[in-house]
């Protein structure tokens, strides 16, 4: 570089200068054009940076420190990510709560919604009414009350005991056996199909009805159609909802929180992993460890969103 | 047509924006501002908030905000406010965590403040030294109760069992609690709650054989033997229907309103003392208090008269003298002590101890009494718990529901016990 400097002839050197101008001037032109737009991202912006980045950075500074929240921290190295590998067993087994929790509980969900929102669109009558209650469960699915509601559901003299009392089953309390505990939250999950239904709805507008009619005159089963049809022109839906899901899933803390009264039991059976997480900072002091608990989740989502991803090549079929 | 922001306004106008911010945090107000945060449940609310206002009354220019949470959520905004530099000027704090928040320095030391501005001169010694940490007094005890054995006479009465006495031990308590369950007067309830997981009840077993659950010097006071002699004797109950079944335990949350007793599971529930007010609101049965049951028959000193709960007040605080007062207030004003009664324990001071008890309702009395005839059954208070202790509590339920649940045997889940601890002490 500094070479090229020294032998460039004059003339260059004008034209170099020249191009800056240039380049100047389309920088100016392109920012005039573009600050309003700017001006009203501002807003986010400062409530990106200041509150999502900079505490993310944040909180990777303090994965390689003690801190403890009430002292100022102290460097520690990659200690916490050895302990995290090498000497902590409710690591293991909050992961493995968690996966079966996603792997169990994404499928599902995506199959019970696909299943409303194609009954939805046969066109019946009073479709508004359906989508909205349907919705609804979506709309209060995280909240504290609902779980509280399904912690009235699934307990020994619940709703659902007395139901299956009716058949001369004595069933358990749901909720606090550790062998179901973890399917009533998959339950409860599933329950709130309500956004990707509506996604799906849309997705299912979007195919040209021309296609059924004229795979109808084929004489295709309806079975058929659903599946020439209606699933390869889906797959980018899917898709979508699939990864959207999945990070949802990973991040589920509510439902368990409130199920478990805080402790993930009965024997650690929904102690999903950030309510691992929010105990160790908040309940044992331990924000340091925390932050690189939360940044191992942060690359365990980044690896299933990029394995989706490349995965997608092979099924989503794309319009083109 | 485009808007135009030249480099110079915009500049000017984002530093509008930050002098804007920053006015609405500076504080304009005359007043002494004085913040409190505890936790409780409503009723512990409103007497706190009338104790507030005859401060105020007495204080004018004195403006007071209290905040109150659930225990689960306290800690964690507590945490969080005091990392912030935000913490209350006086702060509600437990014997489990005030070796932790003072050695960490967040608390303001009292020492100096005695006896003039804070007079606990008849204040009972062994609580003054139970808010001490490292010979500084950083905590006033609000009030004394201890660990106890909450009962539903009228489910004892129904079935025909008499209530336990000050000599029952375990076996024969175990005894009629199956008797209890038997008689089946309603459907649904058992004995007595599950308390294997519990760990003042746990504390109170190893106490009376001698034992503690932690040392002064921060390291576990009990061994194998003992935790497994507990979770064996909780295997025999769980066998015999005396307490319930593992999955109904479960669903307690560790506070009143889920405890087995409460949700009419079960005859009997292990609590403290001072909650006996807000049980008794909260059940139908008519209940009543008795200490832990005896090891065996010439056992003691399980219990001990513990400091419910303290006033700190912050490190952090910029009216450190004011806070000083309202605590002071708080536990040495007769109006104050009437409007608080013995919802948060029996007052320490003699003399409000006096005030209280001759105004107390049938209820009321109830913990004062206790507390004041354990006898025998009361010996010394033990060293504060060593950090880790909240996470010992959990470990000790996590365990004792895998031995409930036959996963664990009483032998492997004492040694799994005694392990994890080890490692949760080791790791400070």
């Amino acid at each position: 570089m500094n070479n090229a400097m020294r032998t460039m002839p004059a003339e260059a050197a004008t034209v170099e200068r020249y191009r800056g101008a240039v380049a100047d001037s389309r920088f100016r032109r392109l920012w005039n054009a573009n600050a309003p737009g700017y001006l009203f991202l501002l807003p986010w912006l400062l409530g990106f940076f200041g509150l999502t980045f900079g505490p993310a950075l944040m909180s990777l500074y303090l994965s390689f420190t003690d801190f403890d929240m009430l002292r100022s921290p102290g460097w520690v190295g990659a200690a916490n990510y050895v302990r995290i590998a090498t000497a902590d067993p409710k690591f293991a087994s909050a992961m493995s709560v968690t996966l079966t929790y996603v792997m169990l509980a994404v499928p599902f969900k995506l199959a019970f919604a696909l299943m409303v929102a194609l009954a939805l669109n046969r066109g019946i009558k009073g479709l508004p009414i359906y989508r909205a209650i349907f919705y609804l469960p979506s709309l209060l699915g995280a909240s504290v009350a609902i779980a509280v509601l399904w912690r009235q559901l699934f307990a020994g003299d619940g709703l659902v005991n007395a139901a299956l009392a009716q058949f001369g089953i004595q069933g358990p309390s749901w909720i606090s056996h550790p062998n179901y505990s973890i399917y009533t939250l998959v339950a409860l999950s599933v329950w709130q199909f309500g956004s990707p239904m509506i996604i799906f709805l849309a997705g299912l507008r979007q195919i040209p009805q021309d296609m059924y009619e004229a795979a109808s005159l084929d004489g295709a089963s309806k079975f058929r159609q659903f599946y020439k049809i209606t699933l390869p022109l889906l797959t980018p839906v899917i898709f979508f909802n699939a990864v959207v899901q999945t990070i949802d899933a990973f991040k589920a803390f509510t439902p368990a929180f409130i199920i478990s009264g805080g402790t993930g039991g009965p024997i650690n059976s929904t102690l999903f992993y950030t309510l691992y997480l929010y105990q160790e900072a908040f309940g044992n002091f331990r924000m340091g460890y925390a932050s690189a608990l939360a940044w191992i989740l942060v690359i365990i989502i980044a690896i299933f969103t990029a394995f989706s991803f490349l995965s997608s090549r092979y099924w989503v079929h794309y319009d083109d | 047509m485009t808007l135009r922001v030249s480099r110079r306004n915009f500049m000017a106008g984002g530093a509008t924006l930050l002098s804007l911010s920053a006015l609405g945090s500076s504080a304009f107000a005359q007043d002494t501002r004085l913040r409190l945060l505890w936790w409780g449940s409503q009723p512990r609310a409103d007497r706190t908030n009338k104790v507030s206002e005859l401060y105020k009354a007495k204080n004018p220019g004195t403006s007071i905000t209290g905040e109150y949470l659930g225990w689960g959520d306290y800690w964690p905004r507590l945490a969080t406010q005091v990392a912030g530099k935000n913490a209350p000027d006086v702060i509600q704090m437990d014997y489990r965590y005030i070796v932790e928040y003072a050695r960490r320095g967040a608390l303001a030391p009292l020492d100096s403040y005695m006896p003039s501005k804070l007079n606990l001169g008849d204040f009972d010694k062994a609580q003054i030294e139970g808010g001490s940490v490292d010979g500084h007094l950083y905590g006033v005890s609000l009030g004394a109760n201890s660990a106890a054995t909450m009962l539903s006479k009228t489910a004892f009465e129904e079935a025909g069992i008499d209530l336990p006495t000050k000599a029952t031990t375990w076996e024969e308590f175990g005894k009629m609690a199956a008797e209890l369950t038997k008689a089946g007067k309603r459907k649904g309830m058992f004995g007595m709650a599950d308390g294997s997981g519990g760990e003042p009840l746990f504390e109170n077993y190893l106490r009376q054989r001698g034992k503690a659950l932690y040392t002064a010097d921060a390291k576990i006071g009990f061994g194998v033997e003992e935790a497994s002699e507990w979770f064996d004797m909780w295997n025999k109950f769980r066998e015999s229907g005396a307490c319930v079944p593992p999955d109904i335990q479960a669903l307690d949350k560790n506070d009143i309103e889920t405890n087995t007793l409460t949700l009419g599971k079960s005859a009997a529930g292990f609590a403290h003392s001072n909650q006996f007010v807000a049980y008794q609101q909260m059940n139908k049965d008519k209940l009543t208090l008795a200490n832990h049951m005896r090891v065996t028959k010439d056992s003691k000193g399980g219990h001990y008269r513990k400091p419910s709960m303290f006033f700190s007040v912050s490190a952090q605080s910029k009216v450190v003298d004011q806070a000083v007062d309202y605590v002071n207030f708080f536990v040495t004003n007769p109006d104050a002590a009437l409007a608080l009664g013995v919802e948060r324990g029996i007052p320490e001071s003699a003399a409000m101890r006096e005030v209280v008890a001759a105004k107390l309702d049938a209820v009321g009395k109830v913990p004062l009494e206790y507390v004041s005839g354990l006898g025998d059954l009361a010996g010394k208070l033990p060293p504060p718990p060593p950090a880790g202790a909240g996470e010992g509590e959990l470990t000790l339920r996590n365990i004792s529901e895998q031995v409930g649940f036959g996963q664990l045997t009483a032998a492997d889940g004492a040694k799994q016990l005694v392990d994890e601890l080890t490692r949760i002490l080791a790791r400070g």
